[in-house]
């Protein structure tokens, strides 16, 4: 939750309506490559903003099928082709929900690496089994047909919008709201004064759940909330 | 149109198998009569109509393809003009049959041409094709004079009035010299592997492709430094072809009759041309490693070895490797055989795909979209699809093949589970409405460019 303020009483009638939007990315292939772990951390010191959120946010989202074993795109090269599991647990370890900016992010990952490089000087010129291509993520939003002004139209639009949607509004939005956050927990609170269930959202566990596990949890507490 | 038995095209292996160590192999099974001559189509069947969008509803859900018809809305009236060098065969023929029948159905006005030239120019572009792919190239005057005398034919010959012109490979990328509206937006759509191109031949061709407003590869690997956008669409499968329809089980059981495939024990299959860049003797090989330890079947079905010498050899390498061995099953069809192709893959327990060189590889695609196991070698565009452990498994050897081949078949939960992953994995990346996506969200890009 974002301010301290008092909470609106819960109605099941919002303030606002909820516009369920979603993001469309385009993938890009940017200049930066890697091919040793002295090139990746200069790599992640230089690459666009849009670098960082694609091998991270996005990547989650391309593969939100998976329920473990999968976190971001820098672990997973880490570990298959530089064979650096401690440096790849580390990467992984990043959940980014933590954080509300990229430069952020970016920061917390340098500082992975540059930590590993110095307790590991061997491994710093050891060449990778596989470059690491640096793409980036042009994103797009678009609108959808759903619409809630009601909780009941809200849950409907949970289980009808497509999983793009459901990671735009429920994984991407703290960059855009910068706060911890996301735009279901927001409305639920400030529109309907459902602070508990705001909080539940809040509190899935993004990365041991396929994003279809998620979208199905989100409208288990919504239902909960309005029975 | 009946279907007939071929005399050449198709065999099974039917001699008994060589021995094996008693100790770790099961009981031989019985083993049923296998036909020699199974029946195949001898012409292509007629063209399948393309699909609407609407039919893509059931499969990758009906939010996906209205995000398409918002997505699409600010493109409404403008027009967009493809180009490339064949009206058939080949992926990229295959992909604009259905790519730009989908794009006029979300109102973006989208018209196909298709370049002409003699055979002195196709030669050439051949050459080019495979210089650029890395192979050795004396680009000669003459050549480079062939090649664009022939493109400045089809420059005065097409009409560039469109908002979005999409030149596809090398062969009509001087078309770049048309441009003349400031407002147009050009595109180079790269379709072919330019990590490691013949320097000359790419010093000729760079400075037309840097004319482009953006370039679109492939893969990350296959792109080159470039002072222009680049972006990446991967290539994908069309889940409503008849390669990945879902079909009756009975025409499954049907075409494994008909080839002589046991369904009642494992059944491993490469689906490939009899190509050495597919390593179909290394498969062999694997197969008979991996059939100590568990017994299954091989099935290797390809093509391309009738009109190919190279094709021709390498099958008869492959029918060496595999000897007398009759759970070894080799199959030779014709190209439009699609639909046993989809059967084929669709009774396998684990689909292979041992490439030492790839490109995209979508024989790949096509078997995680079935839900199959799927071994793959580590090469070209595979990992983008295969996540070692996650969404399949990634080889890079004779052993590590035979390896996996044993662990899956033993292990059918974890096989079951890449299956599963490899599936969404093709839905969420690899589909046709995917990159209708794609499309879409390019030209808005440059579009917002352009205003």
């Amino acid at each position: 939750m974002t301010s301290s303020a008092m909470a609106p009483t819960p109605l099941h009638m919002p303030v606002k309506a909820f516009y369920f939007n979603t993001s469309a990315h385009l993938l890009s292939i940017t200049r930066e490559k890697a091919s040793t772990l002295s090139e990746f951390l200069q790599a992640l010191r230089v690459c666009p903003e849009g670098s960082i959120f694609q091998h991270t946010f996005r990547t989650l989202q391309e593969h939100h099928f998976i329920r473990e074993g999968f976190s971001n795109d820098f672990a997973h090269w880490a570990l298959s082709a530089c064979n650096e599991p401690g440096l790849a647990e580390g990467l992984a370890s990043v959940d980014v929900r933590e954080f509300t900016s990229v430069a952020q992010l970016r920061e917390r990952f340098v500082q992975i690496v540059e930590g590993f490089l110095k307790r590991t000087p061997a491994a710093v010129n050891r060449a990778a089994k596989e470059t690491f291509y640096f793409c980036a993520s042009d994103i797009m939003v678009i609108p959808t047909s759903f619409v809630a002004h009601t909780l009941q139209e809200f849950a409907e639009g949970l289980r009808g919008v497509s999983l793009h949607s459901i990671h735009h509004h429920f994984i991407e939005a703290r960059l855009r709201l910068k706060l911890m956050s996301n735009d279901f927990s927001q409305w639920l609170y400030e529109d309907l004064g459902l602070t508990d269930a705001a909080r539940q959202l809040n509190r899935i566990d993004i990365y041991t759940v396929t994003m279809e596990d998620v979208r199905k949890q989100i409208v288990r507490i919504v239902e909960r909330a309005l029975s | 149109m009946e279907p007939v038995a071929s005399q050449t095209r198709s065999e099974s292996v039917v001699a008994e198998t060589s021995s094996r160590p008693a100790e770790t192999s099961p009981a031989p099974p019985v083993r049923t009569e296998r036909r020699r001559k199974p029946r195949t189509w001898e012409t292509p069947p007629a063209p399948v109509p393309p699909p609407h969008l609407d039919d893509y509803k059931n499969i990758v859900g009906a939010a996906e393809i209205d995000e398409l018809h918002f997505l699409a809305r600010e493109l409404k009236g403008k027009t967009v003009k493809m180009v490339n060098s064949t009206a058939v065969g080949g992926g990229v023929a295959e992909m604009l049959n259905q790519m730009v029948p989908l794009l006029n159905e979300v109102e973006v006005n989208t018209h196909w041409d298709v370049i002409t030239g003699g055979n002195d120019f196709f030669e050439v572009t051949k050459a080019f094709h495979n210089a650029l792919q890395g192979g050795e190239y004396n680009l000669t005057q003459h050549a480079r004079d062939i090649f664009l005398m022939n493109n400045e034919q089809n420059r005065q010959r097409i009409q560039f009035n469109e908002d979005f012109i999409v030149i596809h490979d090398p062969q009509p990328a001087p078309l770049i010299r048309a441009r003349q509206e400031s407002h147009q937006r050009w595109i180079w759509r790269c379709h072919i592997d330019l990590s490691s191109p013949n320097s000359e031949v790419w010093a000729f061709l760079r400075p037309f492709v840097e004319k482009y407003d953006a370039a679109i590869f492939s893969s990350q690997s296959f792109a080159r430094q470039l002072p222009l956008p680049q972006y990446l669409f991967y290539p994908c499968i069309d889940p409503l072809s008849e390669k990945n329809k879902d079909i009756d089980d009975s025409f499954v059981q049907q075409v494994c009759d008909e080839f002589g495939i046991d369904r009642s024990r494992p059944i491993v299959t490469q689906v490939s041309r009899f190509d050495r860049a597919k390593d179909p003797v290394g498969v062999v090989q694997a197969f008979k490693q991996a059939r100590k330890y568990v017994d299954f079947q091989l099935v290797m079905a390809g093509g391309g070895a009738t009109d190919d010498p190279e094709g021709v050899a390498v099958l008869k390498e492959v029918r060496e490797a595999a000897g007398d061995d009759r759970d070894i099953i080799i199959l030779d069809l014709p190209p439009w055989c699609a639909l046993e192709i989809n059967a084929l893959q669709r009774a396998s327990t684990i689909i292979v795909q041992k490439s030492v060189k790839e490109g995209f590889g979508l024989t790949v695609t096509e078997a995680l979209w079935k839900g199959k196991p799927t071994i793959a070698g580590a090469v070209g565009g595979i990992p983008n699809q295969i996540i070692h452990k996650l969404t399949g498994a990634l080889v890079h050897s004779v052993d590590g093949c035979a390896y996996q081949m044993r662990y899956l078949l033993t292990h059918p939960d974890f096989a079951r589970q890449l299956g599963q992953n490899g599936r969404e994995h093709v839905k969420e990346n690899f589909l046709m409405t995917t990159n209708v996506r794609r499309w879409l969200l390019l030209l808005r890009i440059l579009q917002s460019e352009a205003n």
